[in-house]
């Protein structure tokens, strides 16, 4: 939540629960019938969504409850709950006014979803296969996608338009875009299960840094031993941080040279 | 007649059968045609002998002395195809005129002598030509009216070696991708591959470029097909179900297809010979195993080629397709051949027979002449290979010497251009993993030893008859050596499993240029001018990573082209060149002159791409800028509503609250110095120095 007093967390024992930074109490639990699969505060913090996944015969659902309205906490009952029929939704953050829900599906396609009617405003089908994050610029007017299809892309969030795309040889797993410079860095790997199959060199797992208008990768950080899961940029954009299937989290500070960097223009 | 009817009419008895016979003035109106057709099919037809007679041209003209002995001959030979029933030897001035005829039983035997007598070498001077007396007869009466042939409408397939005329001299080479969906043609140019075409589901499973790099042959499950030209248009198609591999004849006349699945006793059709121009089949072949493709060596000016089969080496001939002098060759225990890709000569080896020492055999073709024989004792096993242009061969020699246990390789060295083939040896120390000779020169590669402790030698064959080693490399992760087709130049590669470790080696002086690495490289392809490497990821061998990779001779590193699914990159082959030694002497004096005119070409399109680059990227900034200003703007407009959604609390910068923040300083202990009374005395000096 913006003023940082409680955080919302999803999980896949089928349940959401709201809990408070400080003290590490929980203030709310919401059970579901399946694995929550991604969460989040609305900009004004009194509204949160959550979308649990289609498992065991349940639906992939998108879920809103008012924060101010604690009946719906106890009763279970959300204020909006949309079915998500064809694909399940695998990511998703709040528009900048928390009017709707930027959601990525598996099938790749990225929907707007209202959080007071519910219907779909926006779509963009720019990906070819499952969207594996998504995360906002930290003024929220831009959104960036990381897919399986080996791209990650960058959107206008209020109108979905696809304004930039990376393109890698793997699969990016999550992608962060800078809060002060033109910068995007994006994580990944390839299958779980095809790991074993290549490098198994120490450290050849890298986050890529792309330059966010000429789309071209600048540099690259070694270091993880496994694919890398998330990443991040510090709210300051002097650090950022990647979370890797080898368990850990890695936090890199940067060079003055980073911050001088200039592709030749 | 009378009787019967009579009978009808008179007494007839209910029970009676009515009268089957015609009446009286009956004539039937069937003909025997219609009545007895398939009877008289059968009937013998007079013989008027014309049918069976044969005309047998370039018989030895003899004397009546030795006229009996020419009659026998020609009844040992003509009788196999037939019962003689009579002959006739027309005679002139005492000798025989030089044919004579010959009647048989039936006409089938008449066209079994024509079929296999016609073209018979009696001896050096005598082959004979055999024909149907009643071909004498058509051949007569051929219509004096000219008739045109139909005309065939011409298909232009433009010009066939187009890709030589690049401005920019840009190698083409074909990309398969999308797991064997697409292929497309790229013309090479270091900064970025241009594509030339492409197209989806173009073959079914690989493809091949003809041996002088006109045509592109792709596989279908239906048989080939050939493309060429400027906008490869289909040149040509081969029907051959099945079909799973080919090979090209040298000269690009004819193609071989292999087809596992068509064939029969009667009509050998698991390998075909086609001839290229005109699409016809010229050929077919049985087949047991395809395993060691190709089956049918060729000769290097295409005029021959061969195969070996149990104990026995059959030479073919080209355009008739049949044996060379009709018959093959008997080599009890032939274990491989292989020509020589300079001259019509094959090398064979046969291993050891009781006393018989193994054995390795030059011959030449199409005289059958043994230009060399060399003994070999107690061998285990030989591998041919020959130098490019048909120099030198390697034989390449396993044995277990006499009271010992190991295998010990020799290499025998074959001087081909020397008199009587000179032959030298050189003893190897280590197993032999790989072994290459320099094309264009007389230089060998080897790799030799056990993993990880792999050498690289380079050996010089030199004209003095002496082999000098002139240089090993130790400890090296290879598996394969790939020279430049120029020659001079080599990459060292530790393929697939040794991952992609790479060694660019200039052997002019033996030095290793560059080491680098393509991780899980599957496979090395020099262009045909040996300018440029590719190293190359296959999905074939690898799920992941596909690409390939551009490099210069030298080993540096120009592109990497990731491509979805990478399956096989092949350079096309480059016609040999039309230029004569004179005119490349020439060249390579005035080398410096041309060098300078490239320079500036090359300097122009650096700086114009860097341009392009430079230019595309301004354009993408200011678009991007142009997208951010709006954000922004849309950003500060809705300010309203972002304080009112927080309460009024102001979140839009960092430090947008800043008395909200609490500054704390904390000290905490990092490390302890020592320093001696003698260090502290010497840091005041100096201080007091400096000051």
């Amino acid at each position: 939540m913006w003023d940082t007093k409680n955080v919302l967390t999803g999980s896949a024992d089928n349940s959401c629960r709201l809990w408070d930074c400080e003290t590490g109490k929980q203030l709310a639990l919401v059970e579901t019938n399946s694995a929550v699969r991604t969460c989040g505060f609305d900009f004004s913090g009194n509204i949160i969504m959550f979308s649990t996944d289609k498992q065991m015969g349940y639906q992939c659902i998108l879920n809103y409850f008012d924060l101010r309205d604690p009946q719906q906490i106890e009763d279970n009952q959300p204020y909006l709950s949309l079915p998500c029929n064809e694909s399940k939704i695998t990511s998703a953050v709040w528009g900048p006014l928390g009017e709707f829900v930027i959601a990525g599906h598996e099938n790749g396609e990225i929907n707007q979803y209202s959080a007071k009617s519910g219907e779909i405003l926006k779509v963009a089908k720019e990906h070819t296969k499952q969207i594996n994050d998504i995360q906002s610029s930290v003024d929220l007017t831009m959104v960036i996608s990381a897919s399986k299809d080996c791209t990650a892309k960058l959107f206008d969030s209020t109108n979905l338009e696809h304004i930039k795309t990376f393109k890698t040889e793997r699969p990016v797993n999550s992608a962060a875009i800078s809060p002060i410079m033109d910068h995007v860095v994006m994580g990944g790997g390839q299958e779980a299960m095809e790991v074993t199959t290549t490098s198994t060199r120490i450290g050849k797992f890298e986050a890529r840094f792309f330059h966010a208008a000429y789309e071209e990768e600048f540099g690259r950080v070694k270091g993880h031993f496994g694919p890398i899961n998330c990443v991040a940029f510090h709210p300051d954009g002097k650090s950022y941080s990647s979370g890797g299937e080898d368990g850990y989290v890695r936090i890199h500070y940067f060079d003055p040279q980073y911050f001088d960097f200039e592709l030749e223009a | 007649m009378q009787d019967t009817v009579n009978m009808a009419e008179s007494e007839f008895d209910e029970e009676e059968e009515p009268p089957f016979s015609d009446q009286e003035d009956f004539v039937d109106d069937i003909d025997d045609e219609e009545l007895l057709e398939d009877v008289l099919r059968e009937r013998p037809l007079e013989a008027d002998g014309i049918d069976s007679v044969v005309l047998v041209d370039n018989v030895p003209q003899v004397g009546p002395e030795r006229l009996e002995k020419l009659k026998n001959v020609i009844h040992k030979i003509f009788s196999k195809f037939g019962k003689i029933t009579n002959e006739f030897y027309p005679e002139a001035a005492g000798t025989t005129k030089g044919y004579i005829f010959l009647e048989y039983a039936s006409p089938n035997h008449a066209l079994e002598a024509v079929k296999n007598a016609d073209g018979y070498k009696l001896d050096k001077q005598h082959t004979f030509r055999v024909n149907l007396f009643t071909d004498f007869d058509k051949y007569m009466n051929i219509s004096d009216q000219w008739e045109t042939p139909e005309k065939q409408p011409f298909k232009d397939f433009g010009n066939m070696r187009h890709w030589l005329e690049d401005p920019d001299c840009g190698d083409q080479y074909s990309v398969i991708y999308e797991s064997g969906e697409r292929t497309a043609i790229f013309s090479n140019d270091p900064k970025e591959p241009i594509l030339v075409e492409e197209r989806a589901r173009w073959t079914e499973t690989y493809v091949r470029w003809s041996p002088k790099g006109t045509y592109l042959a792709t596989f279908h499950q239906r048989g080939i097909a050939l493309w060429g030209g400027e906008k490869f248009k289909q040149i040509q198609r081969f029907s051959h179900q099945g079909v799973s591999l080919i090979d090209f004849s040298p000269c690009e006349r004819y193609v071989v297809t292999f087809s596992p699945l068509m064939d029969t006793k009667e009509d050998p059709q698991a390998i075909i010979i086609w001839d290229i121009l005109t699409g016809q089949k010229k050929r077919g072949f049985h087949c047991e195993s395809s395993a060691h493709w190709p089956i049918f060596k060729w000769s290097q000016d295409g005029k021959f080629f061969a195969r070996m089969t149990q104990d026995t080496l059959s030479i073919y001939e080209t355009p008739s397709m049949g044996l060379l002098d009709k018959k093959s060759l008997k080599i009890s225990g032939i274990k491989d051949f292989s020509w020589s890709p300079g001259d019509n000569i094959i090398a064979f080896w046969v291993p050891e027979d009781k006393d018989i020492p193994a054995r390795v055999t030059l011959m030449q073709f199409p005289s059958r002449l043994e230009i060399r024989v060399r003994n070999l004792f107690n061998v285990v096993d030989c591998k041919l290979h020959w130098q490019r242009q048909g120099d030198y061969l390697c034989v390449k020699v396993d044995r277990t010497p006499r009271g010992t246990q190991g295998v010990v390789t020799n290499f025998e060295i074959f001087r081909m251009r020397e008199k009587q083939v000179p032959v030298d040896v050189v003893e190897m120390k280590e197993s032999i993993i790989a072994f290459a000779w320099e094309p264009n020169g007389s230089k060998f590669a080897v790799l030799h030893g056990e993993s990880p402790r792999i050498n690289a030698s380079f050996y010089h064959v030199k004209s003095n008859g002496k082999i000098d080693l002139i240089k090993m490399f130790d400890k090296q992760q290879a598996n394969s050596i790939f020279w430049s087709p120029q020659g001079q130049f080599l990459v060292l590669a530790g393929l697939r499993s040794m991952n992609g470790a790479l060694a660019f080696v200039d052997t002019s002086d033996c030095t290793i240029m560059y080491i680098a690495e393509h991780y899980m490289a599957s496979d090395v392809e020099w262009d045909p001018t040996g300018r440029y490497v590719v190293t190359s990821v296959s999905w074939w061998s690898h799920k992941v990573d596909n690409a390939y990779w551009l490099w210069t001779f030298q080993g540096r590193l120009l592109q990497k082209n990731n491509k979805d699914r990478f399956c096989q990159l092949l350079w096309r082959p480059c016609p040999p060149t039309l230029l004569g030694q004179e005119q490349i002497k020439a060249i390579k004096k005035d080398l410096k002159k041309y060098s300078k005119i490239f320079e500036q070409k090359d300097r122009l399109s650096q700086s114009k791409a860097s341009k392009e680059l430079v230019d595309k990227r301004r354009l993408m900034m200011e678009e991007y800028s142009r997208y951010k200003d709006s954000a922004i703007q849309l950003y500060n407009q809705q300010r309203e509503l972002r304080l009112e959604l927080r309460g009024g609390v102001d979140t839009d910068e960092l430090d947008s609250n800043v008395e909200d923040w609490e500054e704390e300083t904390i000290e905490f202990f990092i490390k302890r110095i020592l320093i001696s009374r003698y260090f502290r005395k010497n840091i005041l000096c100096t201080r007091e120095i400096f000051s």
